[in-house]
C-alpha cells in the first residue's frame, strides 16, 4: 500500500469506477470526494468505489465519503463499496456508511448492480 | 424580538423559502437562505454570518464573488440600521444562530421584514444547527463504538495471529486510523535488542535505532504536542508536528515503540492529540505485547518441536543401525546394550560373524553429541560394513575406516573405536583398540587385565598407525568394553562411577550368564547416577568363551 492514496477513475456509461490505494485519510478523501464530483457533474448516476487496495481509513476520510453519499443521493444517485478488508467493512457498517451505499464483494458484482442492464456499464 | 410578525408576511416568506429549501438540496443552506432572502425582501445583496464554534464567521453572500459587509462592532442583539445594512439577528429558543446583513432595501418595510426573516430563517438554522449537532454526535458515539470494537476485534485477530509481520501491520494501521494520525511507526526488537519488524506509514519519525533509547514509561503513551521543538528521544522530530508514543513491553522488556503523528482534522490543521488518543493507544499497546509475545513463544516453540523432530528421526535412523539382535556364535555367549542420553547419541556397537566361525565385534564412541554425532555413526557404521570383507588384517580395516571418513565425513570428528576378533574354537583374540577406554579380560578366577589403547582415535590425525593385539581367551574368561558414558556417570555429589567401580561390578557378579551381568552393571551405573542427568551415551558389550 502505498502511503499517499493515489485514485484511478474509470467511466463505463452511466458508472464511474475508482480504485484507490492507499490511505483514504483527509488528503486522500477529499481527492476522492473532488473526483466524485466531477463525475457527477459529467452525468454519472453510479459510483462504485473499488477499495481493494485500500487498507486504512480514518474518520476524517468516512466523513468526507458520508457527504460524497449524501451529495450522491441528493441526485438521486448511487454509491456502491466493493473489495473492502474486513476491517473496513466492519468499519463503515458501524459507521453509518453501509445503510445508504450498498456494499459487494466483487468489482463485477457491484457494477452489475450498478448498471442492472448491463448496457451502459460495458467497457468502450 | 419585541412582537410576532404579521402572518401573512410570515407566509409570504415560508412559500419563497419552499422551493429552495426542498429543490436545491445540492446547494448549501446559507446559499438557498442568502439567495431567497434577498430575492423576496427585494435587497441588493444579502450576506449571512452564522456562528462557527466561538466565532461568526461569514456564510453565503447573495452576489457570487462578493464578501458582503463586515458584522457591525458591537454584534447587535436586536434589528439596526447600520449604514445602509439592516442586520437582523436570526433569533429561536432564546439563541442567536446567525446574523443576515440585507443591503438596499426600503426604510418603511424594515421592521415587519426584519421580524419575519428574523422569525423563520432564525428556526431554519437553529434546526439545522441541531441537526448538525446530532450528526456530529452521532457520529462520535460511532467512532467510540469502532474504538471499542476495533480493540475486541484485535483481541480476536492476535490471538488466532502468530505471523510477525501481519500482527504488526494490524496493530500499526489500526492506530493511526482510529488516532486519525497522518503518520505512524511500530518498531519491534528481539530478545537481543536486534531490530526485528519496521514499518512506517507516511515517512519514518525516527531512524529505527532510536526507538529503543526513547524514554517511555511502560503501558502508558506519552503525548508531545510540540515535537518540532520539545526533543525526543534525545532529537528534535522534523517529520512531524505532534506525535503520541507508547512502549510495548512485557514485564518490564521493551519489545518495541508504537508512535503516532500528526492528528488530522477536516479542515487541514494539525490537531493536540488527547488524553483519549493516549488511552486508545495504550490499550493497543498493551494487547499487542501480549500478542507478539505469544507469536514469539510460538516460534520458538515450533523451532524446538523442529528439532526435536528431527533429532527423532536421527535417533529412528540411529535405532536402524544398532543390531536387532544378537548373533547365534557357537562357543561364545553375547550381550550388549546402549543407552543414548540425548535422543540420538554418539555410541555404537556392532557384531560381524565372518568365516570360519569367527566373530568381529565393535564399540565405538563419536566426539560430539546429537544429530552430527549420530551422522558421523551413520557413516562409520557404512565404512565397516563396507571394508570388512575386503580387509585382511584389523589394521587395514582401521586404516580403510579413517580414509573413508575423510573422504565422505560431513564434519570433521573423530572416534574411538575397539574391534575384537575372536576365533571360539581356539578363543584367539586380536584386537585394534583406537584411543578407546581400556577394555576388561576378566579371566576366570577374577583377574583383570585393562586391554589398553594401541592407537589415536580415527579420523583424529592423518597417517595414523594402528597396532594389532592379541590375546587368548580361556573358555570362561570374559571380555567387557565400553564407553566412558559408564565409567564417567556422575552422582549428585559429583562424583564418577569410575574405572575402579566398573571393574569390581564386572568382578564380582562374573559367573553370572553375560546378558543378566549386562543388565546388573547398568543398573548399577543408574543407582550410583540416580536422578542426575547424564550428558555421555552408555554402552557395554560383553563377550565370554564358553
Amino acid at each position: 500500500m502505498s502511503e499517499a492514496c493515489k485514485i484511478t477513475v474509470e467511466r463505463r456509461g452511466d458508472v464511474a469506477i475508482f480504485w484507490t490505494d492507499g490511505y483514504i485519510n483527509n488528503q486522500g478523501g477529499e481527492e476522492i470526494a473532488r473526483q466524485a464530483y466531477t463525475q457527477l457533474d459529467s452525468g454519472a448516476r453510479a459510483l462504485v468505489l473499488d477499495l481493494g487496495k485500500t487498507r486504512i481509513v480514518n474518520s476524517i476520510g468516512i466523513s468526507i465519503l458520508i457527504e460524497v453519499l449524501e451529495k450522491v443521493m441528493d441526485r438521486k444517485g448511487t454509491l456502491a463499496f466493493c473489495s473492502l478488508t474486513p476491517t473496513i467493512d466492519k468499519t463503515f457498517r458501524i459507521m453509518g456508511l453501509a445503510q445508504y451505499a450498498a456494499i459487494y464483494l466483487t468489482l463485477e458484482e457491484a457494477v452489475k448492480a450498478a448498471a442492472p442492464s448491463g448496457e451502459s456499464a460495458q467497457q468502450p | 424580538m419585541t412582537s410576532a410578525p404579521p402572518a401573512a408576511r410570515l407566509g409570504e416568506f415560508w412559500r419563497a423559502l419552499a422551493d429552495p429549501l426542498r429543490a436545491r438540496r445540492e446547494e448549501p443552506l446559507p446559499r438557498r437562505l442568502v439567495d431567497t432572502a434577498a430575492a423576496w425582501s427585494g435587497a441588493r445583496r444579502a450576506t449571512l454570518y452564522m456562528r462557527e464554534k466561538d466565532a461568526w464567521v461569514r456564510a453565503a453572500c447573495s452576489i457570487e464573488g462578493e464578501d458582503g459587509p463586515d458584522l457591525p462592532d458591537p454584534i447587535p442583539t436586536a434589528p439596526i440600521s447600520a449604514g445602509a445594512v439592516l442586520w437582523v439577528p436570526l433569533e429561536s429558543e432564546g439563541e442567536v444562530h446567525g446574523h443576515l446583513g440585507l443591503e438596499g432595501i426600503a426604510p418603511d418595510d424594515t421592521e415587519e421584514l426584519a421580524l419575519s426573516v428574523g422569525f423563520l430563517l432564525g428556526a431554519l438554522i437553529g434546526a439545522h444547527r441541531l441537526s448538525r449537532l446530532v450528526k456530529e454526535a452521532e457520529f462520535e458515539v460511532k467512532t467510540r463504538l469502532l474504538e471499542l470494537e476495533s480493540l475486541y476485534d484485535l483481541g480476536l485477530s492476535f490471538g488466532g495471529q502468530l505471523d510477525l509481520a501481519s500482527l504488526g501491520d494490524e496493530v500499526l494501521f489500526r492506530s493511526i486510523s482510529l488516532t486519525d494520525a497522518g503518520k505512524g511507526t511500530l518498531v519491534l526488537f528481539d530478545q537481543g535488542g536486534k531490530l526485528l519488524f519496521e514499518r512506517s506509514l507516511g515517512g519514518d519519525l525516527l531512524p529505527a535505532d532510536q526507538f529503543a533509547s526513547w524514554a517511555l514509561p511502560e503501558g502508558e503513551a506519552v503525548i508531545n504536542n510540540a515535537a518540532a521543538s520539545v526533543p525526543t528521544a534525545g532529537e528534535r522530530l522534523s517529520s512531524c508536528q505532534k506525535c503520541l508514543a507508547v512502549a510495548i513491553s512485557v514485564l518490564g522488556r521493551r519489545l518495541g515503540v508504537l508512535a503516532v503523528a500528526d492528528k488530522e482534522s477536516r479542515d487541514g490543521r494539525v490537531l493536540d492529540f488527547t488524553p483519549t488518543d493516549a488511552r486508545l493507544l495504550s490499550l493497543f499497546a498493551n494487547q499487542a505485547a501480549a500478542a507478539i509475545e505469544t507469536a514469539r513463544l510460538h516460534r520458538e516453540a515450533i523451532e524446538k518441536e523442529r528439532i526435536e523432530r528431527e533429532l527423532e528421526l536421527a535417533a529412528a535412523i540411529q535405532r536402524e543401525i544398532l543390531p536387532h539382535s544378537l548373533p547365534e556364535v557357537p562357543g561364545l555367549q553375547l550381550a550388549a546394550a546402549n543407552f543414548p542420553t540425548r535422543q540420538v547419541g554418539g555410541d555404537y556397537y556392532d557384531f560381524f560373524p565372518l568365516s570360519g566361525g569367527r566373530l568381529g565385534f565393535l564399540v565405538a564412541d563419536v566426539s560430539g553429541k546429537g544429530v552430527p554425532a549420530a551422522l558421523l555413526v551413520s557413516t562409520v557404521h557404512a565404512a565397516v560394513h563396507l571394508q570388512i570383507d575386503e580387509a585382511k588384517t584389523i589394521v587395514e580395516l582401521f586404516e580403510r575406516i579413517d580414509r573413508h571418513l575423510r573422504r565422505y565425513a560431513a564434519t570433521r570428528k573423530f572416534l574411538t573405536i575397539f574391534f575384537g576378533l575372536i576365533e571360539p574354537d581356539s578363543g584367539v583374540l586380536r584386537y585394534v583398540s583406537a584411543g578407546h577406554n581400556p577394555a576388561l579380560l576378566v579371566s576366570t578366577s577374577g583377574g583383570i587385565e585393562r586391554l589398553d589403547s594401541t592407537g589415536v582415535p580415527v579420523g583424529m590425525l592423518p597417517n595414523a598407525s594402528w597396532r594389532e593385539e592379541t590375546r587368548t581367551m580361556r573358555p570362561g574368561e570374559l571380555l567387557a568394553v565400553y564407553t566412558d558414558g559408564l565409567t564417567e556417570a556422575v552422582n549428585e555429589a559429583e562424583e564418577e562411577f569410575g574405572l575402579e567401580r566398573l571393574e569390581r561390578a564386572v568382578h564380582k557378579r562374573r559367573d553370572l550368564p553375560v546378558q543378566q551381568l549386562c543388565d546388573e552393571v547398568l543398573s548399577k551405573v543408574a543407582d550410583f547416577a540416580r536422578d542426575m542427568p547424564q550428558y555421555d551415551d552408555q554402552t557395554l558389550l560383553l563377550v565370554r568363551r564358553t
